[in-house]
C-alpha cells in the first residue's frame, strides 16, 4: 500500500471517527434535555405541593371572615340586568323546561308584610341547592317588582357542588306593588372553627312559620331542611327545584348570559322554575300583573302547580 | 436496538426498527391503564358523581373536585377530555403506532405527551389552590400522565437521530 493510499485511510479513519463523537454528543444532549424536561415536572408539582404545605396563595375554606371569598360582594351590573331582565319571549318559549320540583299548595293561613302578600326565603350563602334556587327566585320576582342590593357570591367550597356561582339576599331589597319579600341568609359560605357563621337571623313570625311549615306533610323531605320558601301562606317548597351539578363551572355571567336562550339546559331549569315559581304567585296575588300572569310561558307552567306534586 | 445502519458496496442506508421493548410496553400499560380510570371518572361525572370510590372529608375529597368549577374546561368535562386523550396516547402507543415508519407519529406521541403533562400541572395546581382538596382517582391519573411523559420523552431522545 502506498504512502497515499495510507493517508487517505488514516483521514477517513479520523472523520469516521468524528462524527460518531459528533453523534454522541447529539445523543447525549438529547438525553440531557429529556432527562431536565421530565426532572422540570417533577419540581414544578413537588414545588406546588411544599407551597401549599406552607401556605402559600391558599384560595381556600380554611380563611376568616375577613378574607374576600368570605363576604358576599355586591352582584354585577351585567348579571344582575341579565338575571332581571329575561326576554319574554325566552321565558314563553321555556314554559315549565326542565323543573324537577316544584312548590306545594298548603292550606295555612295568608302570609302577608305591609299589606301584600309575603314570600319568604330562607337559606344560606354556603348551601348549594339554595345557590341554586336562588337564580329562579330572583328571575320571578324581577317580574313582580325590582331588586336592590343583590349580593354576587358562591356556595361553600367545601360542600357537595362547592363554589356554586349565585346571588345572595343578604343586604338586598325588593320593592313591589304586588309582593313583599324576605330573604333570610343564616349562615355565610366559609367557614370558621369549623362553623358557618351567622348572618341574618329570623324574626319570630318568620322562624314560627318555617318550624310550622317546612316540614313534612308541608313538604317532602326532611324537616328543616333549606333553601324554603313560602310564598304568600299558599304555596311552600323546600329543596332546588332543580339539580346545582347543571351551574358546575359557570361564572355569574355565563349563568346570566344562558337564561336568554331557551335553549341553554340552564334556561330550561333556571326560567321553567321561574315560571313555575310565577304561576304560584300569580295566584297569590290575584293573577296580577296581568300581562305577566297571562303570559304563555307561566300558563304553561301553571299546569304543573298540582297539589303534592313537590 | 431503535436502529442500525447496514452498509453495502453499492448504497448506505439506515434501517429503522421499532422503538424500544421497555418503550413501547411500559407507554402502552401506562395509557392503557389511564384510559380505564379516565372512562371510570368520566363515567362518574354524567352520572351522580357521588358514587367515587374516595373519602369525601378533609384534604381527600373526590367529589369535591369533580364537582368544581374546575371540572370542565371550555365547557368540556375534564375528565372527558382525560378520557380522549389517553385514547389517543392508546393509538399512538400501540405496537402498531411505534412500528409506523412517519416521523408524524412520534411527533404526534410526543406533543400528546406534553400536553398531557402540562394539563397535569395545571389540575394539580387547581386541585391544591383553588378547590382545597385533592381527587385520589385523578392523582392516578396525573401520575400516569407524567410517567407517560417520562417514557415518551426518554424513548424520544434515545432513538437515533435516523430513525422516525
Amino acid at each position: 500500500m502506498s504512502s497515499r493510499t495510507r493517508d487517505k485511510a488514516a483521514a477517513r479513519e479520523r472523520v469516521a471517527a468524528m462524527r460518531a463523537e459528533q453523534a454522541r454528543a447529539a445523543r447525549r444532549r438529547r438525553v440531557l434535555l429529556a432527562g431536565g424536561s421530565i426532572g422540570v415536572v417533577v419540581v414544578l408539582l413537588v414545588g406546588l405541593v411544599v407551597a401549599k404545605a406552607a401556605g402559600v396563595g391558599s384560595g381556600g375554606s380554611a380563611g376568616s371572615t375577613s378574607t374576600p371569598s368570605a363576604r358576599a360582594a355586591a352582584a354585577s351590573t351585567a348579571v344582575v340586568r341579565a338575571v332581571t331582565g329575561v326576554p319574554q319571549a325566552t321565558l314563553d318559549k321555556v314554559g315549565a323546561g326542565s323543573v324537577q320540583a316544584v312548590p306545594r299548595k298548603v292550606d295555612a293561613p295568608a302570609l302577608t308584610s305591609g299589606g301584600k302578600p309575603k314570600v319568604l326565603y330562607v337559606g344560606a350563602e354556603y348551601c348549594p341547592f339554595c345557590a341554586a334556587q336562588r337564580w329562579p327566585v330572583v328571575v320571578a320576582l324581577s317580574r313582580f317588582g325590582t331588586w336592590s342590593g343583590l349580593g354576587q357570591t358562591t356556595s361553600a367550597s367545601d360542600d357537595v357542588y362547592p363554589d356554586t356561582s349565585t346571588l345572595s339576599f343578604h343586604g338586598a331589597a325588593y320593592a313591589s306593588d304586588y309582593l313583599s319579600f324576605t330573604g333570610v341568609e343564616t349562615n355565610r359560605r366559609t367557614k370558621v372553627n369549623g362553623q358557618y357563621p351567622k348572618l341574618d337571623r329570623l324574626t319570630a313570625a318568620d322562624s314560627k312559620t318555617f318550624q310550622t311549615y317546612d316540614q313534612p306533610p308541608y313538604i317532602t323531605g326532611s324537616a328543616g331542611g333549606i333553601p324554603f320558601l313560602d310564598l304568600g301562606g299558599s304555596y311552600v317548597s323546600s329543596g332546588a327545584s332543580f339539580d346545582p351539578q347543571l351551574l358546575a363551572g359557570m361564572s355569574h355571567r355565563q349563568i346570566a348570559a344562558a337564561l336568554a336562550d331557551p335553549t341553554s339546559p340552564v334556561a330550561k331549569a333556571v326560567d321553567g322554575s321561574a315560571n313555575v315559581l310565577t304561576a304560584a304567585l300569580c295566584e297569590v296575588t290575584g293573577q296580577q300583573p296581568t300581562a305577566v300572569c297571562t303570559a304563555p310561558g307561566v300558563a304553561a307552567a301553571a299546569t304543573t302547580l298540582t297539589k303534592g306534586a313537590s | 436496538m431503535t436502529g442500525r445502519v447496514r452498509t453495502s458496496p453499492a448504497e448506505t442506508t439506515v434501517v429503522a426498527t421499532s422503538a424500544p421493548r421497555w418503550a413501547r410496553l411500559s407507554s402502552l400499560i401506562l395509557a392503557v391503564a389511564g384510559l380505564a380510570v379516565s372512562a371510570y371518572l368520566t363515567v362518574e361525572h354524567y352520572s351522580s358523581s357521588t358514587t367515587l370510590a374516595c373519602p369525601e372529608t378533609g384534604v381527600v375529597n373526590c367529589v369535591k373536585v369533580t364537582t368544581s368549577s374546575y371540572s370542565t374546561l371550555a365547557g368540556m368535562p375534564v375528565a372527558l377530555l382525560g378520557l380522549l386523550f389517553f385514547a389517543g396516547m392508546s393509538v399512538l402507543c400501540s405496537s402498531f403506532a411505534w412500528r409506523a415508519a412517519s416521523p408524524w407519529v412520534a411527533r404526534a406521541r410526543l406533543a400528546g405527551a406534553v400536553a398531557g403533562v402540562v394539563m397535569v400541572v395545571y389540575l394539580v395546581w387547581a386541585e391544591l389552590f383553588r378547590i382545597d382538596a385533592i381527587c385520589l382517582w385523578c392523582t392516578v391519573v396525573h401520575a400516569l400522565t407524567v410517567a407517560l411523559f417520562a417514557v415518551v420523552v426518554l424513548e424520544a431522545a434515545l432513538r437515533p437521530q435516523d430513525a422516525p
